[in-house]
């Protein structure tokens, strides 16, 4: 259980790292994408690490819904700029309240050791 | 728990890592980064300028086309101008001339003086000399080599005769150009200019030449009242 937090904090230190020295740009114009993207990522990272918790962590539920979340989000934000709706909203919002939960389950888990 | 479980949360870890370390410094960046309506907005308009380019491009050879025909034009017009030119120099007397004709030489006998002699060569005599070649279609006529245009005037000042304001002395040789046999004709003639000097006892020598020059008219054709009265001046 502590592992897996472990293993994400370790995981999140060298990605920064490497980010910040990799000689790449994003346009401006991708930066939405990359947000909705980010809030994909942290939900599946919280989501991995509460199914470590109760001990019910499955690699390919982990990682379909790391990459099918990403992509029907990048979808809703890209069908969005289309249709001048702000859709991706939804996809925030949706993450959004999931994160929470997912964090409440860990700091309940934490605490109720 | 297994580590391959633990190794996938770290390789998402991972990836967000990343892509928080890219969004940051996507948005750290100065505003250099163009906005991208803006880079499109640009690229509309390098678009247009291009087409513009190309019809303009296109416009300009059109224009040094005709202009190079303009050129083409003038150069054209500028010779007929020359040509004009030439001619009107040579019907004015501005140029000298060649061609057949007669030669007049009319001298005393030696041992008369001009100014004692009882026919003396007159303004008149020259005049009629003149007259008659003109008769017979001469086309340039000189006297002393002076040439005589439509102002020259023969008249006698003093003792002497002036042509072109320029005093002549004997021998007074005329010059013209035209058809030869005419001129001598009419020079000939009886009761004509020839016979008439031949009686008075002057030493007349006339010849026909193939090939005469006749100088160029020196002074000034510069009218300073007369203005053409048509429009353009007429031919």
């Amino acid at each position: 259980m502590w592992m897996s937090i472990w293993l994400a904090v370790i995981g999140l230190a060298a990605g920064v790292v490497i980010g910040l020295n990799l000689p790449l740009f994003l346009p401006q114009f991708y930066s939405k994408y990359l947000g909705i993207a980010i809030l994909a990522a942290l939900d599946s990272v919280f989501g991995g690490i509460r199914a470590a918790m109760d001990d019910r962590f499955d690699n390919l539920v982990f990682l379909s819904g790391f990459v099918g979340n990403a992509l029907v989000a990048a979808l809703l934000v890209f069908i969005g700029d289309r249709l001048g709706v702000d859709l991706y909203i939804a996809a925030v919002v949706a993450f959004g309240v999931r994160l929470f939960q997912n964090l409440a389950m860990i700091r309940r888990r934490l605490i109720h050791r | 728990m297994p580590l391959t479980k633990g190794f996938a949360i770290s390789i998402v870890a991972l990836i967000l890592g990343l892509l928080m370390a890219f969004q940051f410094r996507t948005h750290q960046l100065p505003v250099t980064v163009i906005p991208t309506d803006r880079a499109q907005a640009l690229t509309q308009e390098l678009k247009e300028l291009h087409k513009e380019l190309n019809a303009l491009s296109v416009e300009a050879n059109d224009l040094e086309a005709k202009l190079l025909k303009a050129q083409k034009g003038v150069e054209e017009a500028r010779a007929a101008l020359d040509n004009e030119i030439t001619k009107n120099n040579m019907l004015a007397g501005l140029v000298p001339v060649k061609g057949p004709g007669v030669e007049l030489v009319l001298r005393y006998a030696p041992q008369d003086k001009p100014s004692t002699h009882l026919f003396t060569l007159r303004d008149e005599d020259l005049l009629r000399v003149v007259n008659e070649l003109r008769a017979a279609s001469a086309e340039a006529i000189a006297i002393n080599d002076q040439r005589i245009v439509d102002i020259t005037e023969i008249r006698l000042a003093g003792s002497y005769i002036n042509v072109n304001l320029t005093r002549i002395v004997p021998p007074y040789r005329i010059v013209a150009i035209g058809n030869p046999e005419e001129l001598r004709k009419m020079l000939e003639m009886p009761d004509g200019v020839v016979p008439t000097f031949h009686d008075w006892g002057i030493d007349v020598e006339l010849k026909t030449v193939d090939e005469i020059e006749i100088p160029a008219y020196q002074g000034n054709l510069e009218k300073r009242f007369a203005r053409p009265a048509t429009k353009g001046g007429g031919a």
